[in-house]
């Protein structure tokens, strides 16, 4: 057992991640901790959002850095391979994840984004499937992969790996349905852990706000906690709601289901839902039901 | 559907504050070798020439 564990944690950036969410998912969904709200359309959407960019980033990324950049930064492959590993991995977290950041806020705050993102957003739970749930070409087109890859290429392979594969669990653990946070408020001698925690990186409290179906009741804030592996980037923006307890609804407020397929691949495919965001006459953004 | 003025000030404010982060652990890096006195990139350059001269 503790070999299979062992071997889970050394390929943790290859299958090692995947197998280990896949079976947190599985322990989310038999302890009921999706809410009961995910149906037949809901799950394929999770899945393909799952499986999809796994098999088609294989390919592009293959071609991104051996066949573009060598000719877009001729002569520097490697040119970084003499920064020491702690500078490396310091450089690419901030790099990666201010650049995830700034990706994020700009898909909520600039409007004609918003229907690229809305994916993630629509699912009315919260799990470590929605993690991976994205829109395909939103994926394929606006993520800062790209620009680790670049830095791999330039010489910063072993930090890069070492910088994915904590950012990746800590993203995960923020979007997870199990509140692992929960004892840092409520044991008295863990609360300065729980203050600094809280500033410096996503937690499920923080991150399951910013997918609250409202940002009315002082607990959801879907208007900001933009941050994915650090929230002090919202703290230093001012874009940050830093709260304790979880949101009661999740998703979006107007949200009608719309089809898996219109989700996964808009705006190549649109949905058939009236008034949606999705369908082929839709407003651009629309209004919460409640406003 | 427009940006919202207010919206876009902040934006382009965070925007060059960003440009300060990006560059902070680099600029911090080298002041550690500033410190240190060390120049690992040419310690680099070196090898790899020694290297080639073989």
């Amino acid at each position: 057992m503790l070999k299979y564990v062992e071997a889970l944690f050394q390929h943790i950036n290859g299958w090692g991640l995947p197998v280990l969410l896949l079976i947190v998912g599985c322990i989310e969904f038999l302890f009921g901790l999706y809410n009961r709200k995910a149906d037949r359309n809901e799950f394929i959407l999770d899945l393909l959002s799952f499986a999809i960019p796994k098999i088609l980033f294989r390919p592009i990324l293959a071609y991104f850095s051996l066949q573009l950049l060598p000719v877009l930064l001729p002569g520097l492959q490697g040119s970084l391979s003499w920064v020491p590993f702690f500078w490396g991995a310091v450089i690419i977290a901030v790099a990666d994840d201010l650049t995830q950041y700034w990706n994020h806020r700009l898909h909520h705050q600039v409007p004609v984004l918003w229907r690229f993102h809305r994916t993630h957003h629509s699912a009315p739970y919260m799990g470590v499937a929605v993690y991976f749930r994205n829109n395909l070409i939103h994926v394929l087109l606006f993520s800062q992969v790209y620009l680790v890859v670049t830095l791999v290429y330039l010489g910063l392979g072993y930090p890069a790996l070492f910088v994915a594969g904590m950012k990746s669990i800590i993203v995960a653990a923020a979007h997870s349905s199990i509140p692992w946070d929960k004892p840092f408020y409520r044991i008295k001698w863990l609360h300065p852990v729980a203050w600094v925690m809280e500033r410096f990186i996503s937690t499920p409290a923080t991150h399951h706000a910013h997918h609250a179906v409202t940002s009315d009741d002082g607990v959801g804030y879907y208007k900001g906690n933009f941050g994915n592996m650090f929230f002090i980037w919202d703290i230093i923006f001012g874009t940050g709601l830093i709260t304790r307890k979880y949101p009661s609804a999740y998703g979006i407020s107007h949200y009608e289901r719309d089809e898996w397929y219109a989700q996964f691949l808009w705006p190549v495919l649109k949905s058939r839902v009236r008034d949606s965001e999705l369908s082929a006459n839709g407003p651009v953004v629309r209004m919460d039901d409640e406003e | 559907m427009k940006i919202e003025k207010d919206v876009a000030k902040k934006l382009v404010r965070d925007g060059v504050i960003s440009l300060f982060l990006y560059a902070l652990p680099v600029a911090l890096m080298f002041l550690w070798f500033y410190i240190k006195g060390e120049r690992p990139w040419k310690e680099q350059k070196q090898a790899t020439e020694l290297t080639v001269n073989k």
